[in-house]
């Protein structure tokens, strides 16, 4: 049997609606960007600072990542996935089970070119918030922004070993039968 | 929202027009890899898992930096070899006409959306793909 313990909130990300017709006020956001591609950790970086965020870091590998993670406690993760020695699902999945990051809570976006669904599935079941495929535009990394400050699903904890985000809330708003849990 | 992302666009204008001369480096070590292969590795898979690799990394970024035909030519060979244990001779067929696809698309310069060829690349490769496993 597998059961899973709800948490009251995540936290939000620091990014918040402003009075601007600019839409969303990035600006307080802390981010780590996580990529072994010196070209796409660029461009997230340069995308991410053209949306006004100010604490823009940047890494090469996961273990170093982890490292900074530990000290800079960002409000955003976005990590790529084929990366070595250390994959960004192994990544994630450190994050979501250790005891020594600040904030095991915090969002993360997986940017990967993978696109099939059984990957996709993989990288939810490591405890990623949201997945964006490359390639990627100034577009797409604002939407994923702005879907990360939206996101208020709760953080579950399972006895099978996941900790993350819930991952049933899209198929839960369609459902319209009796819940498996509910008291008789 | 949009003003934030044409600020985010006129930023990375610099990055972006600096890819096709790195992205022509990598398309040759790709190519290199390949001839590597050809000639003697063929049942090697780290060096299938190399050839994966740097194509699924330039699928990721020829659309990221204004070359989406580069991606969808990456993606079609992404598909071809993503879970082949080995090589066969004829797959060795698809992978050169993939790569001679992209350096095609470099030599051409064909930026950003180029509207019916899209398509028509995509379902040829796709035909392709298709003809070579039937066989």
């Amino acid at each position: 049997m597998n059961i899973e313990t709800t948490w009251e909130n995540a936290p939000a990300v620091a990014g918040h609606k402003s009075l601007m017709s600019d839409g969303y006020d990035f600006s307080a956001l802390r981010v780590l960007v996580v990529d072994d591609s010196f070209h796409m950790r660029e461009l997230v970086r340069t995308f991410l600072e053209g949306f006004g965020i100010k604490e823009v870091t940047v890494s090469s590998d996961a273990e170093e990542a982890f490292d900074f993670l530990v000290n800079m406690d960002p409000d955003l993760i976005i990590t790529d996935w084929n990366m070595a020695p250390v994959s960004g699902l192994e990544f994630v999945e450190r994050i979501r089970k250790s005891a020594n990051v600040p904030n095991r809570f915090v969002p993360i976006i997986m940017l990967t070119g993978y696109t099939e669904m059984k990957r996709v599935e993989e990288a939810r079941d490591a405890g990623i918030n949201s997945f964006l495929a490359k390639p990627i535009s100034a577009a797409s990394l604002y939407k994923r922004l702005v879907t990360s400050v939206q996101d208020k699903r709760q953080y579950v904890e399972s006895s099978g070993g996941y900790f993350g985000p819930d991952r049933r809330a899209g198929k839960r708003r369609e459902y319209r039968g009796k819940e498996r849990r509910e008291k008789v | 929202m949009e003003q934030a992302i044409l600020r985010a666009v006129n930023a990375a204008d610099d990055l972006i027009g600096q890819y096709q001369g790195w992205a022509v480096d990598d398309l040759e070590k790709l190519w290199q890899s390949f001839v590597e292969t050809s000639r003697s590795g063929r049942a090697d898979p780290v060096r299938l898992k190399q050839l994966y690799d740097m194509t699924h990394e330039a699928r990721g970024q020829g659309g990221s930096f204004g070359f989406p035909l580069i991606s969808v030519v990456g993606d079609s060979l992404c598909k071809y070899l993503d879970g082949r244990p080995r090589l066969k001779a004829r797959d060795l067929d698809v992978i050169r006409v993939h790569i001679m696809a992209m350096k095609a698309v470099f030599r051409q310069g064909l930026k950003g959306h180029q509207g019916g060829l899209t398509k028509e690349l995509h379902e040829l490769l796709g035909l392709f793909r298709a003809k070579v496993a039937a066989q």
